[in-house]
């Protein structure tokens, strides 16, 4: 506790300087702990409340690039739904965040109960796992344009050389379904890493008594996942997931290096059409609409998927 | 880790010295002004990296020897063409970045509030090249007056393997877009066929309005503001689209980006493909044999005539710009003759100016292959043609309107509809409501 100037004056000693007296009001609980957050607070709210508020502001104005507008309502909201590409967006934003997570769930969980065993070299296979994790998207992408080029895709080179396809083989980013699948297999080769090394982790925790128990009881392996070890990570497998589908509906630089939306819009996804619209086209009002567009259904996922794994 | 006689810093001395440090540059930010000794007039221009890399350099030496001249540093820095727009559209939100910028097709009009008037520079430079081209200043020209001042435009001709056409037995280049259809076919059948994109990316653009024209097709009327989409002559463009799609191309057009094309003519496999001169001085640059093979003709025609949506790039000073004098100052330099003439010469032949007196470089009679690429001139229109150029036009273009309404027909949606669909789209990029594609 503090001494108070009176009782040091009192007992005949020296009152402290300016310097410790600050020392001393900086050093109590509620001042001390609120200082230490302070600089998160600081950045949450200018790089993430305050681009998030003027968002929603943009979006229920007409604001375009450099010349505010007037204060228009849910127009954009409206004006977008009435939109047939939107439409064609929406679409493709849950055909791609259905198909990609669940890739990366059923992937990610085998990968980690691969990881999970005792291999030669382990350290430096689990490094290796997280490479396509660790390099940015942007650069890693356009290895994947390469591969993906219509006249010199090593994907159609192989598959050809193997006598899989014939030639010339798929048109991977000009036709519709096959420019879906390529964003698709970019984004689960990119995401599959963070789900496995996730998953692994909730895997280390697992006491391998309740296997050998399992065991004992004749369980069999498939048995074993079912039965012990999903239930066991379902706690770490529901945040994965949570995080994911917000990454995943949110995905921009895939779609932007690889299609650029195309071909006809078949692959735009709410932040590749927000670019076009709001940035491209200058209506920031229309582009932050369609960004938030998701928002309220994102909440609501993440609601309940926390009350689910409190509950867990 | 090396072992040094230097005296560590106690934490004490290291905190005051780097408090110390962070009040001056404090100090410095919060003054918005550099300190004394390092007080130089900086002018920044944005510029896109050019197709023909020599240009740049060329343009990076002649910005350096302006800086020398005027006591002053100008920075070029260039960035992909197609993120330009979304730098430009950050740089006019925050009002701060660059003091001058690349502008291409109907920029000025999407940011006329935002630019500086450039009516003064453009008289000089235009009265001492002789005058503008009307296709080049009609883009810079908005109801405010002059917002930009024209840079270069390119040519965008035929550009033909020689050896493919002659395998074939075609005697000579298409000089209709009819004739490229009937040649397409041909060469399709001998394994090197042609290609236009339709795709999301400039020339897609560039060759849809001028199919769309030399037909006598429109996409907005002459008011600039009518959609004009939904008529029997779009109707036989699209048709022509999904004939030479189906005969004469490969699905591959569907997934270009601008280099597409290039590559497609420069791996051996296109016989034809619509685009500037720059696959053929890639192709010289990297002394690739396949340069002997390559060739230009003119744009083709139709119906309605010859008529080239050739790309127009100017260049425009941002209102909030602190140094526009020096900027206007800088342009001026830019067309000197000798300088205008040397980085034609840099970009061999690339670059053309928009101004008459310039036109006549020998870079073009020199050298057969480029002969014909001046008169590219007397069929250019800005897009919006017949209208004058507009912010409508703009959105058109950044939201791939037109080569949507193409891809969709020739998957299969049914011509009228596409019509429709295009018609929709135009009819809210010209509201400003919508500008999606």
């Amino acid at each position: 506790m503090a001494v108070g100037p009176r009782v040091l004056e009192a007992a005949g000693l020296p009152q402290p300087g300016r310097r410790s007296r600050l020392r001393e009001w900086w050093e109590q609980e509620h001042i001390f702990g609120y200082g230490l957050i302070v600089p998160a607070v600081v950045l949450l709210v200018s790089l993430v409340a305050f681009p998030f508020g003027m968002a929603i502001y943009f979006s229920l104005s007409d604001y375009w690039v450099g010349s505010p507008g007037a204060f228009v309502g849910l127009t954009n909201y409206r004006d977008i739904l009435g939109n047939e590409t939107f439409r064609q967006t929406l679409q493709n934003s849950f055909v791609f965040t259905g198909i990609a997570l669940s890739l990366k769930i059923v992937l990610g969980v085998w990968l980690a109960m691969l990881l999970a065993r005792n291999l030669k070299f382990k350290r430096i296979i689990r490094g290796v796992v997280l490479l396509p994790f660790v390099i940015p998207t942007a650069l890693s992408t356009l290895a994947w344009l390469w591969m993906f080029d219509s006249l010199y895709s090593v994907v159609n080179w192989t598959a050809i050389h193997l006598h899989l396809i014939n030639p010339p083989g798929p048109n991977w980013l000009g036709q519709s379904a096959y420019a879906m699948a390529a964003v698709i297999a970019v984004n689960v080769w990119r995401g599959l890493p963070f789900f496995a090394i996730t998953v692994l982790a909730g895997l280390m925790a697992v006491p391998k008594e309740f296997h050998e128990a399992a065991e004992v009881d004749g369980a069999s392996s498939w048995g074993r996942f079912w039965h012990v070890t999903l239930p066991l990570i379902k706690p770490v497998l529901g945040v994965v997931i949570l995080f994911s589908t917000i990454f995943t509906f949110g995905d921009f630089n895939i779609v932007q290096v690889l299609t650029r939306g195309g071909p006809i819009n078949t692959t735009h996804l709410f932040a590749t059409l927000a670019y076009q619209v709001g940035l491209q086209g200058g209506n920031l009002g229309q582009g932050a609409a369609i960004s938030l567009f998701i928002f309220p259904l994102l909440a609501m996922v993440v609601f309940f998927q926390l009350r689910y794994v409190r509950k867990e | 880790m090396t072992k040094t006689d230097r005296p560590v810093p106690t934490r004490r001395q290291f905190l005051s010295t780097s408090a110390g440090a962070t009040a001056g540059i404090a100090s410095w930010l919060a003054l918005s002004k550099p300190p004394a000794f390092a007080q130089k007039r900086e002018l920044t221009f944005l510029s896109w990296n050019h197709f023909v890399p020599a240009s740049d350099d060329e343009l990076r030496k002649q910005a350096e020897a302006f800086g020398k001249a005027n006591n002053c540093t100008v920075r070029v820095d260039t960035m992909a063409h197609l993120q330009m727009p979304a730098k430009i559209a950050a740089e006019a939100q925050s009002q701060s970045g660059h003091d001058m910028y690349r502008t291409a097709s109907a920029d000025p009009f999407l940011y006329e509030n935002l630019l500086v008037s450039m009516d003064d520079v453009v008289e000089k430079v235009g009265k001492q090249g002789g005058g503008w081209y009307p296709f080049a200043a009609e883009s810079c020209q908005t109801k405010s007056g002059w917002k930009a001042i024209p840079w270069f435009w390119v040519s965008f001709p035929g550009t033909y393997n020689m050896a493919h056409y002659k395998k074939a037995g075609l005697e000579h280049p298409p000089k209709t877009w009819d004739e490229l259809l009937k040649q397409g076919k041909i060469l399709k059948k001998q394994g090197t066929p042609v290609g236009i994109a339709i795709s999301h990316c400039s020339d897609a653009h560039s060759t849809y309005w001028s199919v769309a024209w030399s037909y006598g097709a429109k996409v907005l009327e002459a008011d600039g503001k009518t959609p004009g989409i939904v008529s029997d002559k779009t109707a036989q463009v699209i048709e022509w689209y999904k004939e030479l799609y189906k005969d004469a191309m490969e699905p591959e057009v569907l997934s270009w980006d601008d280099a597409g094309n290039n590559r497609f003519l420069l791996s051996g496999k296109g016989a034809w493909i619509h685009n500037p001169v720059s696959p053929y001085n890639a192709a010289l640059a990297n002394k690739q044999p396949i340069a002997d093979d390559i060739n230009h003709h003119n744009s083709p025609g139709g119906p309605a005539g010859i008529h080239s949506a050739c790309p127009n790039l100017s260049m425009g000073i941002w209102k909030f710009s602190k140094n526009q004098e020096l900027a206007k100052e800088f342009i001026a330099y830019l067309f000197q003759k000798q300088n205008f003439d040397a980085w034609i010469v840099a970009s061999n032949a690339f670059n053309h100016p928009p101004l008459k007196n310039l036109a006549d470089h020998p870079i073009w009679a020199r050298n057969p292959k480029f002969a014909m690429l001046p008169k590219e001139a007397d069929y250019a229109h800005p897009r919006g043609w017949p209208g004058k150029p507009n912010e409508a036009v703009q959105r058109i273009d950044d939201n791939y309107i037109m080569a949507d309404m193409v891809a969709k027909a020739v998957n299969g949606m049914p011509t009228k509809r596409a019509m429709d669909w295009a018609q929709d789209q135009v009819t809210l990029a010209v509201k400003g409501q919508l500008k999606v594609g």
